[in-house]
């Protein structure tokens, strides 16, 4: 038995275990165009420099806020556009197919075009605005509102992907139990209350946890969309570790920043999973 | 039955012979040495040319591939960066940006190569195009172009460019007011390493200095401070649009070229843009150096590419000998005739047959005799990187502008100093 679980386990150790242990040992040393890129220890140097680092707490506030936002609203959205695509309706395959092509495009494609989309003043959203008199809006060039655009356009690719999953999951929900609620007299309403959500919560739960991870990494988007900017109010933890790598050569940082990233993420993952699960599956969890 | 047919043995071994003395020329044939080079994609469309004559000449001997690389200067970066980190890189050179030069050269991937240059190829070059090309008083790089922070004006709209900080807010703000353009003066605010490629301008225009040479930080001097205040003031007097402070060159370009703006700020590459077809300015552009305060000179920021060779190249005659023949003299001047491309020996400037053909040739002159280089250490990245930061929060008006450049100043002098200031 555990000689089946030998190329999966020697996978993981591979994947996610060599890094890691690389990243950590790499966080106590400096290496950096300073030390020629020798690797030298630093006795903790990088992390006592991380703790005080104004740029790092502000970036993991600005990730936190993406990923938290971000997935929210695709949930929401995810649930309602599973839902449709379950419905019978003409073309639904080419109707399901479409609606995921948001998310098959490349990121940085796709983060160029929004780019454009919100350009002050030859974007479509600042040609409308103008037509009716307003504006300009600004939005790419205002630290209260670029981080919001950020947010739409993640919005927009990553909502399809959710909407896949969670459509697998209603699929699975037996029609029995929506036609026995319906006779003991239950609205449509109720029942989506009574039986999809409750049935959906584990895939739900999948989703939120994937994405929230996924979020949490964002770079590309960020970094094609507004380069971190204005005033570095969208910049991202992974933003600020590539940075560090290969603008700034400074590997030794690069990965202390990379390995705090990956423990808050980890707190933000467990702090998700306790609220998305219900107490009681968590006790039931633990006792059994 | 007979052992061995003559016949057919005769003929075997002639084959043998045949087939063994095309496998021997073959062998003994010299090959020719294959060399890479890794450059940003506009500059392989542009090199095509010469790169095919170099490979007919050397025909045999040496090899020339050009790799290209992305479009994004920085995008380049990262990709040479990432095969220099894998250990032996796969190209022999890498055309460079004149501000990775001395991080490259600190990290030991370059080789240095002043014993091939003949004092009078140094003395072949334009000042500016000295500039850039050295760590630690030896040469990493040869320059191919040229490349400075020009300001195009619309000759339509003005019988002469601004002078001077104050000329060019007026202006602005009067041809807005007559309803002529919907924008005054266009540039490059996003965070981003424009930013500090027009501070800097601004900052020496007025007198004052990023980096001194002996890398004292001169963020809060009262010259500092009133370019800072200057670049705020065009946003918020409405002489440049506030969404300049999304803009990077492309989108200054585009404003300028669909006739929306009477300024720019921009580099030597967007002459031949405001020349095409499409453009709506075609005829009605002039071009100058950036505008200083009365009685202070002018200042162009320097941002031009050169041939660097690599220390794990195993053929670095051959690179240099490919690299002799795309920045001589005849390939600089065929690609200003066919690219616009800035030339580095100060000869070209002075050339009666591109003199009658080209009035951006005297500017281009002009400004890369006043062109100042970005600070050269091996940590530009990390001072440049606080600056922008600290100069959008000053125009997206987060932060007051002292408050700003102390925090600039103070970051900067934090990394000189965690690099033991030796740099």
């Amino acid at each position: 038995m555990t000689l089946l679980f030998l190329p999966a386990g020697l996978l993981i150790i591979i994947v996610f275990g060599i890094p890691i242990v690389r990243y950590t040992w790499l966080s106590f040393h400096a290496s950096s165009v300073l030390t020629k890129l020798e690797v030298l220890p630093n006795n903790g140097a990088n992390w006592i420099r991380i703790l005080g680092d104004d740029r790092f707490w502000q970036d993991a506030y600005q990730t936190v806020r993406f990923a938290s936002i971000s997935v929210t609203i695709e949930i929401c959205l995810a649930i309602l556009i599973a839902l449709l695509l379950d419905q019978k309706i003409n073309n639904r395959g080419l109707v399901r197919a479409l609606s995921l092509l948001p998310w098959a495009l490349p990121t940085t494609i796709m983060a160029l075009g929004w780019r454009w989309i919100f350009n002050t003043p030859y974007g479509p959203i600042e040609k409308i605005f103008a037509t009716l008199g307003l504006g300009p809006l600004n939005i790419l060039s205002n630290p209260d509102t670029a981080w919001l655009a950020t947010i739409i356009a993640d919005v927009w690719k990553t909502t399809p992907f959710i909407a896949l999953i969670l459509l697998a999951g209603l699929q699975t929900i037996p029609n029995e139990l929506y036609e026995a609620f319906r006779l003991e007299g239950g609205g449509k309403l109720h029942a989506f209350q009574q039986i999809t959500l409750p049935m959906l919560k584990p895939y739900l739960i999948i989703s939120i946890l994937f994405r929230t991870a996924q979020a949490f990494g964002v770079f590309d988007l960020i970094q094609v969309m507004t380069g971190g900017g204005p005033a570095s109010s969208t910049e991202s933890l992974g933003l600020y570790a590539y940075l560090n790598a290969l603008r700034f050569l400074d590997f030794g940082y690069s990965a202390t920043i990379i390995l705090l990233t990956f423990i808050i993420l980890i707190i933000f993952t467990l702090l998700v999973w306790l609220l998305a699960s219900k107490a009681n599956s968590i006790r039931k969890a633990i006792t059994s | 039955m007979k052992l061995i047919n003559v016949k057919n043995t005769i003929f075997l071994l002639i084959l043998i012979f045949v087939f063994s003395s095309i496998g021997l020329a073959e062998a003994k044939r010299p090959r020719p040495v294959n060399i890479n080079i890794l450059m940003p994609a506009p500059f392989v469309e542009s090199t095509l040319d010469l790169v095919s004559r170099f490979n007919d000449k050397e025909k045999g001997k040496i090899n020339l591939k050009i790799t290209k690389g992305p479009l994004e200067t920085e995008a380049v970066s990262d990709l040479a960066i990432s095969s220099l980190l894998l250990g032996k890189s796969t190209f022999d050179a890498l055309l460079i940006d004149v501000t990775w030069l001395p991080k490259y050269a600190a990290a030991g991937w370059l080789e240095p190569f002043e014993d091939r240059i003949k004092p009078k190829d140094w003395d072949s070059l334009a000042a500016g195009a000295r500039l850039g090309n050295k760590y630690m008083g030896r040469i990493y790089r040869w320059p191919l172009v040229a490349d400075m922070g020009l300001l195009y004006w619309r000759t339509d709209l003005m019988d002469e460019p601004p002078k001077t900080e104050k000329e060019l807010l007026d202006i602005s703000l009067n041809l807005r007011e007559q309803g002529k353009v919907p924008y005054g003066y266009v540039w490059q605010g996003r965070q981003y390493e424009g930013l500090s490629c027009v501070f800097l301008e601004v900052i020496n225009g007025f007198g004052g200095e990023w980096l001194s040479s002996s890398m004292k930080v001169n963020l809060t001097s009262k010259e500092s401070l009133e370019a800072t205040r200057w670049l705020k003031e065009l946003i918020t007097s409405g002489a440049s649009p506030r969404a300049v402070m999304n803009f990077s060159e492309t989108e200054a370009l585009q404003a300028f070229k669909s006739g929306d703006a009477a300024l720019m700020r921009n580099w030597p590459y967007a002459w031949e843009e405001l020349q095409k077809k499409e453009s709506y300015v075609k005829g009605k552009v002039g071009v100058t150096t950036m505008i200083s305060k009365e009685n202070h000179e002018p200042s162009a920021t320097l941002g031009s590419w050169g041939f660097s060779i690599l220390k794990s190249s195993t053929k670095k005659d051959a690179v240099f000998k490919a690299i002799e023949y795309l920045t001589s003299e005849n390939a600089q001047k065929e690609m200003f005739i066919t690219n616009g491309y800035t030339p580095t020996k100060s000869d070209i400037f002075k050339d009666e047959e591109l003199l009658a053909s080209s009035e951006l040739l005297p500017v281009l002159e002009t400004a890369l005799s006043i062109s100042a280089s970005r600070p050269q250490t091996p940590l530009y990245a990390q001072i440049s990187d606080v600056l922008q930061k600290q100069l959008s929060s000053v125009l997206t008006e987060d932060k007051p502008i002292y408050e700003a450049l102390k925090q600039a100043e103070v970051k900067t002098m934090k990394i000189i100093s965690a690099a033991g200031n030796k740099l």
